[in-house]
């Protein structure tokens, strides 16, 4: 499994820092927060770096919304009269201005429209056919990636994700680009139902031979290893770090307000703000939170050097980029040659992490709605339902998958 | 034979002089089954349809049989019409196996491994050279499979067998299949016929090697109706089985995988299921 750098707002100076110190990666790039030229722009930078590449997510989930941003690109469909903007003429003209923009920005594959998906009925599943089919027509050559845009209640419900794992295969894209929306809401899934049927849906996707890619994730996601998905993309806000479907409606400006600055802990798989870490200094336990070397970019050595936290100036740069850098860190350690050595590396994490939480909680310090402790759990039963229905077939094909 | 208008076995001597020491094997509602000699073929089994059973159903088993080219599937070795007193008769003379169905064995408990990874060894090949014509049997149980006195399985009865390019025969509009309860797997109960292909023969393969290796059926042992069945096809996951040869951890998790609910957790075909399980008897040193 890869990592690939989600663009939100505000990303464009970290992902060319972190693409540089990494010595390449992937982008994908957002249209929602770059305005034309500033798309042609970050790609060139991108792409001008040794081993960078950019992938550009249409953001076509909710088409009827008038956020001024996305209004402004030329491919975004502006006639909903016929109400089959996804067929015909209209289809082919936002295809084509698509296949377009993909090519002026250099990517090397295409991500197709996707509706967002509260039901998998006949009109959604016509129109992913329909986005197939006309890319075939007008770009042959190209590598397509076809989004699959979930709604919460989709993905909670055995019946509508089994009628996607029916028909999604047989789609005959080259890839997915699958992004879900939370239950709730919430930052971190709190329904294993939840994140077992996206694990079903990426193992089903591998096993029909496409590439998949897991959109708008944080480190819960980071189970996703077990079913070899092609990548997880995470980003800086947390709403790039799951996938709210309404910040595609809504207007640019009312994200921007003032944040608070969020430590990243990759053993104990939780963030904590950074009064929190002035607990643990209190608690001479501040060191035990440090990253492990290979997860450490250098960008936390601050808040660990001796004083106060909350004196040293960790900024939301450093957290973002230390969130990022460890996160891929993790990624690649998760690397296995096995589908029971993946399982016992998911194991590990999660036991490691639920022993550090218990100390941590038990002198005070907690990640609040960022802390993993109640997710433990979760990502457990998760795994084990996936054990449960596609374990055998994961161990025999893993090398296959992994090929 | 009972004492419904049916035919005798004299009468059929009569009327084939090719055959003889006929004597009754089963009687149903649609057929009567006999053994015989042939004068050409040696032992054969001698079907008489009943008349009213459709014809093209008839016809289907034989274009499928015939088509299958599988040593271990029973082949066709003639076919007609005869008028009886009960009236028009299709008839088909088959190649005898000599043996015992898998019901008549596990009535002795359940098979020793050898016999278990063969049945799983030679079935899963038909089941493959079904799949390559695009035949799904949609009735693999211990009732239709044979053990012969050389030690190896057969199918039978592709009475029910589904073309997949042709129309079925079944009405769509039917909410239930025609199916054998606590074998047929929740997509054929429910006649769901999109969703039926080889992976459904893969359910029914699984829940007979489960039998096969414990003695009970999972899913109808012990209960009260049609519906209980349903509801354990939709719920119940088999438990892991306790056998004591060396690969049997994973021929257990091969029957959980066969025995998935949903046909996208099973194998992907029947070859997938076939590869498996050869690589599991050659571990065991079974043929």
């Amino acid at each position: 499994m890869e990592f690939y750098l989600q663009f939100g707002y505000g990303m464009m100076q970290h992902c060319r820092h972190l693409m540089s110190k990494w010595g390449g990666g992937t982008a994908i790039l957002s249209p929602r927060d770059l305005s034309p030229n500033q798309l042609l722009n970050i790609s060139t930078q991108i792409t001008d770096l040794p081993g960078g590449q950019i992938l550009l997510d249409p953001q076509v989930y909710l088409p009827h919304a008038d956020h001024e941003r996305l209004c402004s690109h030329d491919y975004w469909p502006c006639d909903y009269n016929t109400g089959t903007f996804f067929q015909g003429h209209a289809g082919r003209e936002l295809v084509r201005k698509l296949v377009d923009l993909n090519k002026a920005i250099g990517s090397r594959e295409i991500i197709l429209p996707g509706l967002l998906a509260n039901d998998i009925d006949d009109i959604w599943i016509e129109s992913q056919r329909s986005w197939l089919e006309i890319v075939r027509e007008v770009a042959g050559n190209y590598s397509v990636i076809s989004t699959i845009a979930l709604g919460a209640d989709v993905i909670r419900n055995q019946n509508q994700i089994d009628s996607l794992l029916e028909v999604a295969p047989s789609w005959n894209a080259d890839g997915f680009y699958i992004v879900c929306e939370h239950p709730n809401g919430n930052y971190l899934v709190e329904e294993p139902l939840w994140i077992a049927n996206v694990l079903d849906l990426v193992a089903e996707l591998r096993f029909a031979g496409a590439r998949v890619i897991l959109g708008y994730c944080n480190h819960q996601m980071l189970v996703a290893n077990l079913v070899q998905a092609t990548a997880i993309c995470s980003g800086t806000w947390m709403n790039v770090r799951s996938f709210p479907p309404e910040k595609f409606r809504t207007a640019y400006e009312e994200e921007i307000r003032q944040r608070a600055t969020w430590y990243y802990c990759p053993q104990a798989l939780s963030e904590y703000k950074v009064p929190f870490l002035d607990i643990a200094w209190g608690q001479r336990i501040l060191g035990t939170m440090a990253p492990p070397p290979e997860l450490d970019g250098g960008y936390t050595g601050r808040l660990f050097e001796g004083p106060q936290p909350t004196t040293v100036g960790f900024s939301e740069q450093l957290a973002f980029r230390h969130y990022l850098h460890a996160l891929r860190g993790q990624v690649r350690a998760l690397e296995s040659e096995s589908y029971d050595e993946a399982r016992s590396a998911q194991d590990y994490l999660l036991n490691e992490a639920e022993d550090f939480l218990r100390t941590l909680n038990s002198i005070g310090i907690y990640g609040q709605k960022r802390d993993f402790t109640a997710i433990i759990d979760v990502n457990r039963a998760a795994l084990a339902l996936l054990h449960s229905r596609r374990g055998a077939l994961l161990r025999r094909r893993w090398n296959s998958l992994n090929s | 034979m009972n004492g419904n208008p049916h035919i005798t076995a004299a009468w059929l001597a009569k009327q084939f002089p090719d055959l003889q020491n006929i004597e009754p094997l089963s009687s149903g509602g649609q057929k009567q089954v006999f053994s015989a000699q042939h004068s050409n073929d040696g032992d054969v089994v001698f079907k008489l349809i009943h008349p009213g059973v459709d014809v093209e159903r008839i016809t289907r088993e034989l274009v499928a049989v015939a088509s299958i080219h599988s040593p271990r599937v029973p082949g066709i070795l003639g076919q007609g019409i005869i008028s009886t007193s009960i009236g028009d008769c299709f008839w088909l003379r088959e190649q005898r196996i000599h043996g015992h169905t898998v019901r008549e064995c596990l009535a002795n408990g359940p098979l020793d491994t050898s016999d278990l990874l063969r049945l799983a060894l030679h079935i899963s090949e038909v089941l493959v050279s079904a799949e390559d014509i695009n035949i799904v049997h949609r009735d693999v149980k211990p009732e239709n499979i044979i053990l012969d006195s050389s030690g190896d399985f057969w199918l039978l009865d592709f009475t029910i067998a589904r073309h997949l390019t042709l129309d079925s025969l079944t009405a769509t509009a039917n909410v239930l299949g025609h199916v054998t309860w606590g074998y047929a797997p929740i997509e054929q109960c429910l006649n769901m016929k999109g969703q039926i292909d080889s992976r459904a023969d893969l359910f029914a393969f699984g829940v007979t090697l489960y039998e096969c290796s414990t003695g009970i059926n999972p899913f109808s042992n012990g209960t009260r109706d049609l519906r209980e069945i349903l509801q354990r096809l939709q719920t119940v996951v088999l438990p892991p089985l306790q056998l004591t040869f060396s690969s049997a951890s994973e021929f257990s998790d091969l029957i959980t995988t066969l025995t998935q609910r949903n046909r996208v957790h099973r194998p992907q075909n029947a070859r997938e299921a076939h590869n498996w399980i050869r690589e599991i008897c050659a571990r065991e040193q079974v043929q």
